[in-house]
């Protein structure tokens, strides 16, 4: 047996040494009353483990920043409609003026960073400010230099901030309100100004309702924030004392995590989420997963035979959506519809005199039939040669996305039309998309694509805006008429706005430029036998999902022990 | 000497040309950093590509041969940059290292040694009740594909009979220590991945080092070992298994450079953080700092354990010097 000591020997010497890259931050851990206390598991699936880096602005590490120590303006909930969806956060009022030109921030007095330095306007002004200095930190692509219409942000008055457009921006109040961090000045004005997209910020202060008090790879800990300024004497906000928040590498072991009863907040794509998570304990398990960005087949208008408006007449027919999202999502998503408009999230927009371009797949023949195309050897429609043959581009790993493509191949076989599908990894995927690189392509909610905002402008103007071409206007649809409308929104008012929401789902109904499937849904599983607070359907104060920013901060400031 | 020179300098030939390849891979990969982080991260405003790509330095443009020149200097002196986090890649690496030489070089190491023991016992008591059983047993668990083992256990054990944690390396919320009840927790989270790799990869020795004691035992020295009245075991060890052993040795060695690619698809199904899950975040993440730094480290291991495999054949087998 002697050969085999030193391999034994060598075997030992691997035994794992726990070495750890894990930061401290300060902590406070006192709760001023006993009315708080109680500890909120996350339970949301982001890929790696932590890195212990907190920078805002970095997307690969926000999302443990943002809404926990981080806040935004004026959060928007967007599944509420009309002034109700503003709620006044670190400002207390804004308006605009000068034709949408000038917004007005009134910001809140009696707020304090988690240092105890007081917050100020002077810290909103800096933090737009620094945005020029590095491009890297201007996500929304505000500023003028950056493509967007931001000229220039000043303090007016001691607690006022007025930012200047160069044309009327009235969607640009949710990226500013809503989506963006605001940093403390007397910190990241010491940094290298051109790198703070660098930044690690390891131990963030932010004016938000938790601190980091500890991180791991596997799990940080958060404690509440004894100085947060919604707190009141008798009334400390948040009530909750503590959130893990533990790093899932894969669906899996987070989807297990939740089902038994580790994680009380959920924001995972579960199958069979009935069986699996609810029955457990259906007294207080809940899901909800209200739809906000469509998930649809878009066609590559560039190629000849899509380009034809009977062949994507035809496709939108053949499919009968509420097989799709009954099978193919299992019924955790509902049916799209072909104005692009996600019901009921954003009825008040939907334009129901609109003729339903529904499931009809006798009629998607006849329309192919007089286009011209007659059904070849294969059974497969043709038209000079060229058959209705394409292949059809998605994310490799979604496997929903894959079983509602079997059953979109099959209803578009039986009438006439072949579609390979082509798995890809996102990345390539995204290139692919973006260069019009690809026949059909199945995309949407989930994979790269406009965010969801306060009505259906946000989506339908990333798909259908021609400067959108090579960012998310995948099937390159180019429509000046189309083009005027979203331009003229900026400055409409609301029943203007309507009226041209409604133009474009008429564009979308009769040119049928991508064909909507699936609504796409925040997915939010919780648990109420220890927490409650949650929004629901009937209170949905917040877009309720754990990944959601600025929500998932009005979320926690909602929390209490049941 | 003439034969370690001439050993060496292959070795450096091979670096060079796998540090090429490694330069040349990622970079015909479509998509770029900046896409990935799109794909990836919800909530991210399309506008953002191009701050993305600036902070990412896509786009920058630099002719190929300039970077490459570059990325073999950087490589040199050991800078291996910050990735997509902003980590420094050597120390992404080291943070993620002992949990994979842990996990899968035990297992390694415990296939190599159950399957060559299963391999010495069959082949000495050849058509025996071992032979009958283990070496096809075995052979057939290797042919299973790991992560259907690796899932059947994970459900039966972790799911059904809750015995063993689902995954990650060790407990939410315990602090890494030398504690008797902190190795007991990673010892427990490293059972259920340890024992599906183990499983698995025994059988691929049994059946090379059982023939290989076959022809040996067939040997006149063996033969001349038990006529001068040696115990069975002094014999089937030290005489047979010894030099029977030379071939899977070499195959071992090379094996151990392979452990520090990480078993992807173990430690995906695991959640255990380890560098084959790196490697596999890296390349879907598209962070070329990081897949750089860690094809690098994988090719250098396996590289410097070829060449150990073959100093050691050397050393082992004199037969093998004079070539």
């Amino acid at each position: 047996m002697r050969r085999f000591k030193w391999v034994i020997l060598a075997a030992a010497a691997c035994v794992p040494i726990a070495v750890f890259v894990g930061t401290s931050g300060p902590a406070t851990a006192a709760s001023s009353s006993a009315a708080v206390g109680g500890k909120l598991v996350i339970d949301n699936e982001s890929g790696s483990t932590w890195t212990c880096h907190f920078n805002p602005f970095n997307p690969a590490v926000n999302l443990t920043a943002n809404g926990f120590v981080y806040e935004t303006l004026e959060p928007v909930d967007i599944l509420k409609s009309g002034s109700s969806a503003v709620t006044p956060w670190l400002a207390t009022s804004s308006q605009w003026s000068n034709g949408f030109k000038t917004l007005t921030f009134t910001i809140r007095q009696g707020v304090k960073w988690s240092d105890g330095k007081p917050f100020g306007a002077a810290d909103v002004v800096y933090t737009f400010d620094a945005m020029k200095h590095d491009k890297a930190i201007d996500l929304n692509a505000l500023w003028k230099a950056d493509g967007g219409p931001l000229t220039s942000v000043s303090l007016k008055g001691t607690n006022q901030v007025v930012l200047s457009f160069s044309s009327s921006s009235q969607p640009y109040f949710y990226y500013v309100a809503d989506m963006t961090p605001i940093v403390p000045q007397h910190i990241w004005s010491k940094l290298n100004q051109s790198k703070l997209d660098a930044y690690n910020d390891p131990s963030p202060v932010g004016t938000g309702p938790y601190l980091v008090s500890s991180c791991a790879p596997q799990n940080i800990k958060y404690l509440n924030n004894t100085h947060y300024w919604q707190s009141t004497p008798g009334h400390p906000v948040p009530a909750i004392q503590e959130v893990d928040y533990p790093a899932f590498l894969s669906n899996t072991p987070a989807n297990l995590f939740l089902a038994q009863g580790q994680a009380q907040w959920g924001g995972q794509y579960i199958p069979d989420v009935h069986s699996f998570y609810v029955a457990k304990d259906p007294a207080h398990r809940h899901i909800w997963y209200p739809p906000v960005l469509n998930v649809s087949l878009v066609p590559n208008l560039q190629n000849p035979l899509l380009g034809q408006l009977a062949v994507r007449q035809a496709l939108a027919m053949a499919i009968n959506r509420a097989t799709v999202a009954r099978l193919g999502e299992g019924g955790e998503q509902q049916a799209g519809n072909q104005t692009g408009v996600i019901l009921p999230t954003y009825h008040t927009w939907y334009d129901s005199s609109l003729p339903a371009v529904g499931y009809n797949a006798a009629k998607a023949e006849q329309i192919l039939k007089s286009a011209g195309f007659t059904k070849n050897s294969s059974g497969i429609f043709a038209k000079g040669g060229k058959p209705l043959s394409f292949t059809i581009k998605t994310i490799s790993g979604f496997s929903d996305w894959d079983a509602s493509l079997t059953i979109i191949a099959q209803e578009l076989k039986a009438v006439g039309i072949s579609v390979t599908v082509q798995d890809e990894t996102s990345s390539p995927y995204t290139t692919d998309l973006q260069s019009g690189h690809f026949q059909l392509a199945y995309a949407g909610s989930g994979g790269p694509a406009p965010i969801a905002g306060p009505s259906p402008y946000y989506e339908l103007r990333g798909l259908l805006f021609s400067g959108n071409i090579g960012s998310t206007n995948y099937s390159h649809f180019k429509s000046s008429a189309v083009d005027t409308l979203f331009n003229q929104y900026s400055a409409a008012s609301p029943a203007q706005q309507l009226q041209i929401i409604h133009q474009i789902e008429k564009t979308m109904v009769t040119q049928i430029p991508f064909i909507p499937v699936t609504e796409g849904v925040d997915w939010y599983q919780y648990d109420t036998s220890s927490i409650t607070g949650w929004p629901t359907p009937s209170d949905p104060y917040a877009q309720p999902s754990p990944y959601v920013f600025p929500d998932l901060g009005v979320v926690l400031t909602h929390l209490r022990r049941s | 000497m003439r034969y370690l020179t001439r050993r060496g300098g292959l070795f450096l030939v091979t670096l060079l040309a796998a540090l090429t390849v490694n330069f040349v891979i990622p970079r015909v990969m479509p998509g770029n950093e900046a896409t990935a982080v799109l794909s990836t991260f919800r909530g991210v405003n399309p506008a953002a590509l191009h701050a993305l790509e600036i902070e990412f330095g896509v786009n920058v443009h630099q002719g190929l041969i300039s970077s490459y020149f570059q990325y073999l200097g950087n490589t040199l002196t050991g800078q291996f940059g910050v990735d997509a986090q902003g980590v420094p890649v050597m120390s992404e690496i080291t943070s993620k290292l002992p949990w994979t030489l842990g996990l899968v070089g035990v297992a390694t190491v415990l296939a190599f040694l159950v399957g060559t023991l299963v391999g010495v016992l069959s082949a000495w008591r050849r058509g025996g009740r071992i032979d009958a059983t283990l070496p096809p047993a075995l052979f057939v668990l290797s042919s299973v594909p790991v992560f259907f083992v690796g899932l059947l256990l994970l459900y039966v054990f972790a799911v059904k009979l809750n015995w063993l944690p689902l995954g990650s390396n060790y407990s939410l919320g315990a602090t890494p220590s030398f504690s008797l009840s902190f190795v007991g927790d990673v010892l427990d989270h490293a059972l259920l991945p340890g024992l599906s790799l183990t499983v698995v990869t025994a059988g691929l020795w049994v059946y090379s080092m059982r023939n290989n004691m076959i022809t040996t035992i067939a040997e006149d020295y063996v033969r001349m070992g038990r006529a001068k009245g040696l115990s069975n075991r002094r014999v089937m060890f030290d005489y047979a298994a010894r030099n029977a052993i030379l071939p899977n040795l070499t195959g071992f060695a090379m094996q151990l450079g392979y452990v520090l690619g990480g078993a992807i698809v173990i430690e995906y199904l695991f959640s255990y953080p380890g560098l084959g899950y790196l490697f596999y975040t890296a390349t879907t993440d598209h962070d070329l700092p990081l897949m750089q730094g860690l094809f690098l480290f994988y090719t250098v291991a396996v590289l410097v354990c070829v060449l150990i495999a073959d100093l050691l054949t050397a050393v082992l087998d004199p037969r093998t010097r004079d070539a």
